[in-house]
């Protein structure tokens, strides 16, 4: 990140194209994320719910805690670098708007609040499956969106 | 430049992620030890005792992201101190390599239980529990230079 903010982009064109790849790999990183889960946890309520509180009429039994517990670790790992590397180098193009504060605020709280809602949802009802679900949709979606941003800036000038 | 203040808010929020990262580390770690069946304390007097049978594919299952993980980790949290005026980067220098090495002893804690060098798992206990609060540390640094 220190290389992102000191170096000037305007006499490196390596590093505008370095930072336009990256943005179009997370950018395909997060849409496949959204599938990975869907397939992980579920793609409808009915198929999350079985997930997570199982089924007794067919016999579906519930995730264990080992394994959600796992994913949850791993999502915030993930999410953490994603995160990180989309805020700083949009940071670095959109300094001077003024929603680019509230942007990456708004896009770390919901990378951060998805799978704490999901742990929170497995503990307690399905109330909260409706919070995961809106708070991971839309922290995906803010970061694609986010990502398509710094494409367009530093290759459609 | 104006956008440097903008880059305080990832790294505050790294802090808060990392902090997850480790807590949901742990559990995970008490669960593997049988926590879902005890409480905490029991969990950690059975693992200092006789801690659960491991074999090496387990290990390698664990210990292989687990390297890359951390260290990558410890490397962007220890390279933000580059920027502070607070404190020594001769200071940040010594606590990073020392949570390096921590790490290090820490994934590889469980191989001396398994090749029944020692029977006890206070060594595992120990080495988490230096490698925590040597990061909790180097976070603390980090916000204090924020």
């Amino acid at each position: 990140m220190k290389f992102l903010v000191t170096k000037d982009l305007q006499h490196s064109t390596l590093l505008g194209n370095l930072m336009a790849g990256v943005s179009v790999a997370l950018f395909f990183y997060l849409s496949l994320d959204v599938v990975l889960h869907a397939y992980v946890i579920g793609s409808d309520m009915e198929s999350i719910s079985n997930t997570l509180y199982g089924n007794v009429e067919e016999f579906i039994e519930p995730i264990l805690i080992d394994s959600l517990l796992l994913q949850v670790h791993i999502d915030l790992f993930m999410s953490l670098f994603s995160i990180m590397i989309i805020a700083s180098i949009y940071i670095r193009l959109y300094s001077d708007k003024s929603v680019t504060k509230w942007l990456v605020h708004t896009l770390f709280i919901l990378g951060l609040l998805a799978p704490l809602f999901l742990m929170v949802a497995y503990f307690t009802s399905i109330g909260f499956v409706y919070a995961w679900l809106t708070s991971f949709i839309l922290g995906h979606l803010l970061g694609m969106g986010l990502s398509l941003l710094i494409v367009k800036k530093l290759l459609f000038k | 430049m104006k956008h440097l203040k903008l880059y305080h808010i990832p790294i505050a929020y790294m802090l808060v992620y990392i902090l997850a990262i480790l807590a949901t580390g742990m559990w995970l770690f008490l669960l593997s030890q049988g926590l879902g069946s005890s409480g905490i304390l029991q969990t950690l007097m059975r693992i200092a005792n006789v801690p659960e049978p491991k074999s090496i594919h387990n290990f390698i299952e664990v210990a292989t992201p687990h390297m890359f993980a951390i260290g990558t980790l410890i490397f962007v949290v220890a390279h933000f101190m580059l920027f502070s005026t607070k404190i020594s980067q001769r200071f940040s220098l010594r606590v990073s390599v020392l949570l390096f090495i921590v790490a290090l002893l820490n994934i590889s804690a469980y191989l001396l239980i398994i090749f029944g060098v020692v029977v006890s798992g206070w060594v595992k206990l120990l080495s988490l529990a230096l490698f925590v609060l040597l990061f909790l540390l180097l976070l603390g640094m980090l916000a204090f230079s924020l």
